[in-house]
């Protein structure tokens, strides 16, 4: 597809769908926003401050309402969406969070009206080596519904879903190739960067890593905003103003607040009720949650190494520092093993 | 597509005090065809303060009702101290892993409980109790802080027919039971080293009770325990209950301390 037409496919999806891009705000940061003109399309290696977690599972969901004692389930109707230009390393963060999310009827409803239009541009730097250089096989690996891959001259176009293949048949494009999903485990087997990171964390534990970060971090929870595979969630009832009425609710939720880990009591209650209480404990977590949980229960990197959390850090706290940290922390006990 | 996060709603059928600041609700099985495990749990709606997740303390082979042994510490629970006879209570489950009481057929078995962990082990008891010749030998340590919170204290003739019931009181108000905490126990009864164990109580307990029992020669895969965390979705995936790679809600909550002697965290983080 040359540059042109690509702005005519953007100027067809626009026209009759709620589209969500990267584009830069007036102080010149990318965000996203609602595509309103194909001039304001950012597609570059650079990736958007936000993740698009926001829109497929957006930071606050009413579950049920409730009147007395009868709950009944909250059907928000959806709108179709569209993502528009989202990089390869977010295609791997939305594969994930569909495994996550698979028996969860909220996210599913959203996700069935998403259609997800990729590239295979990544950011110049990030950790994550699988995706350093694009190849057409580690697409079947990721769930989308058209993929653009950068080439010269304009995009080669993939179609991944049913949806995908109708949304180019309408606009009239047939040069397209589609790739059938095969899951997301490839047939080398697991993440080698993947497995050598979990195997640091649970075999060649460095307490000095935890320290330092422990001096260093303030709690504030940014990162697991940032995050695009931050997907914990806290559930609440919020009362209505009329009696006995109101809505069971979730929203975000992150690791770093003291409330996470409590078991009774109301928020400021004693320690005792908590099961994490130092900073160090708490960052211990987060890492655990991206480099041991999730790989040990989907066999897939709980990281995609955008670096988000690192460009959000108000502690100038690095990702990528950390892991070479744990993976030192590795080489080095293996080494001592040996002798 | 299902909701799993749908509550069904249970009647109160009875309301029973347990010690000064507990109560037993029985309650109407949520639907048809409801049954658990000893070790399992259900979350527990009441609707404008939210859910918790509380273990199942009732008979698993009484089809007709099920109970939950509740301690007023939080909002939910204080909540549910308010319910009369009749009112109802949302509830979705059963969650978790239970005990593994298959493995425990004709064996010898030690139950170590603290404060309000009884509930969770009851239905082992009380399976025993129905079932005299179903395990070896049942000893039960059991550590409270003095008589007046002592749970399902009219079973114990019962329990004693088929059980070896000891019980430690750190400030007892009478001579009656053995002044301590749960791990002097030890001191007084040889557990033989083959035993099964099921272990449940405060966090700070299991430190020293396993101690106590790796010393006296059990195996760390024989030893089974049940842990509390803080759940919200109850299904592996809100993070709250996370322990290492596993999950309490449903990798959980009773784990081998095989599984998770390995692990910095499983007791506290770091």
């Amino acid at each position: 597809m040359t540059k042109s037409k690509f702005k005519q496919f953007v100027d067809f999806l626009l026209r009759n769908n709620f589209v969500i891009a990267p584009q830069f705000n007036v102080e010149g940061v990318l965000h996203l926003n609602e595509l309103k003109d194909s001039a304001d399309l950012y597609l570059g290696s650079q990736l958007p401050l936000d993740s698009w977690k926001w829109y497929i599972a957006p930071p606050y969901q009413q579950m049920f309402e409730y009147k007395g004692d009868k709950m009944q389930e909250t059907l928000t109707k959806i709108k179709s969406q569209i993502f528009l230009g989202v990089s390869i390393l977010d295609m791997q963060a939305l594969t994930l969070l569909n495994q996550v999310f698979e028996r969860d009827p909220y996210y599913q409803e959203i996700k069935k009206k998403t259609i997800v239009i990729g590239t295979s541009l990544v950011p110049e730097e990030n950790f994550y080596q699988f995706f350093e250089n694009f190849e057409e096989n580690k697409l079947e690996h990721l769930q989308f519904d058209i993929f653009l891959a950068v080439q010269k001259t304009g995009y080669k176009i993939y179609s991944g879903s049913e949806d995908g293949q109708r949304l180019l048949d309408k606009f009239g494009y047939k040069d397209y190739q589609h790739i059938e999903y095969a899951g997301p485990i490839r047939e080398e087997g697991l993440d080698k960067q993947m497995v050598e990171v979990m195997d640091g964390m649970q075999n060649y534990h460095d307490q000095k890593i935890w320290d330092g970060l422990n001096e260093r971090c303030i709690q504030c929870g940014k990162c697991t905003i940032a995050c695009p595979v931050c997907f914990c969630f806290r559930m609440y009832d919020q009362a209505n103003l009329e009696k006995d009425t109101g809505a069971r609710n979730r929203c975000w939720d992150t690791c770093f607040y003291n409330e996470f880990t409590q078991v009774a009591g109301a928020a400021p209650a004693a320690p005792k009720y908590r099961l994490m209480n130092t900073t160090a404990q708490k960052i211990y977590f987060w890492y655990e949650h991206h480099f041991v949980r999730t790989p040990a229960t989907f066999s897939l990197p709980g990281c995609v190494g955008c670096g988000r959390c690192s460009r959000t850090c108000p502690a100038n706290i690095d990702i990528f520092t950390t892991i070479k940290d744990i993976l030192a922390a590795r080489t080095k006990g293996q080494a001592k093993n040996k002798k | 597509m299902i909701n799993e996060y749908k509550t069904y709603p249970c009647k109160i059928l009875k309301i029973e005090p347990e010690g000064v600041d507990s109560k037993n609700f029985t309650l109407t099985p949520p639907y048809k065809g409801f049954s658990f495990t000893p070790g399992q749990y259900v979350m527990v709606s009441i609707p404008g303060f939210g859910e918790g997740a509380i273990s199942i303390s009732s008979d698993m082979n009484e089809k007709k009702f099920f109970q939950l042994t509740v301690r007023e510490v939080g909002t939910l629970t204080s909540e549910m101290h308010k319910k009369k006879k009749g009112d109802t209570l949302g509830i979705r489950g059963p969650y978790g892993r239970p005990f593994p009481i298959k493995a425990a057929k004709g064996k010898n078995i030690l139950i170590v409980v603290g404060g309000c962990g009884i509930p969770p082990i009851r239905p082992l008891i009380l399976d025993a109790t129905k079932n005299p010749n179903k395990y070896k030998k049942v000893y039960v340590f059991y550590g409270a802080k003095n008589e007046d919170v002592l749970f399902f204290t009219k079973e114990y003739p019962k329990w004693k027919k088929v059980c070896d019931l000891n019980i430690a009181l750190e400030n007892p108000k009478t001579k009656k039971y053995q002044k301590g905490m749960v791990t002097s126990l030890f001191d007084v009864k040889k557990i033989p080293t083959d035993a099964i164990a099921y272990v449940c109580g405060p966090p700070i307990m299991y430190k020293f009770v396993i101690a106590k029992m790796i010393d006296q020669g059990l195996k760390p895969e024989n030893i089974f325990m049940s842990l509390e965390r803080h759940m919200d979705c109850a299904q592996g995936v809100c993070q709250h209950c996370a322990i290492g790679p596993y999950y309490v809600c449903k990798d959980g909550p009773v784990f081998s301390y095989a599984e998770l002697m390995n692990f910095k965290s499983w007791l506290s983080p770091i």
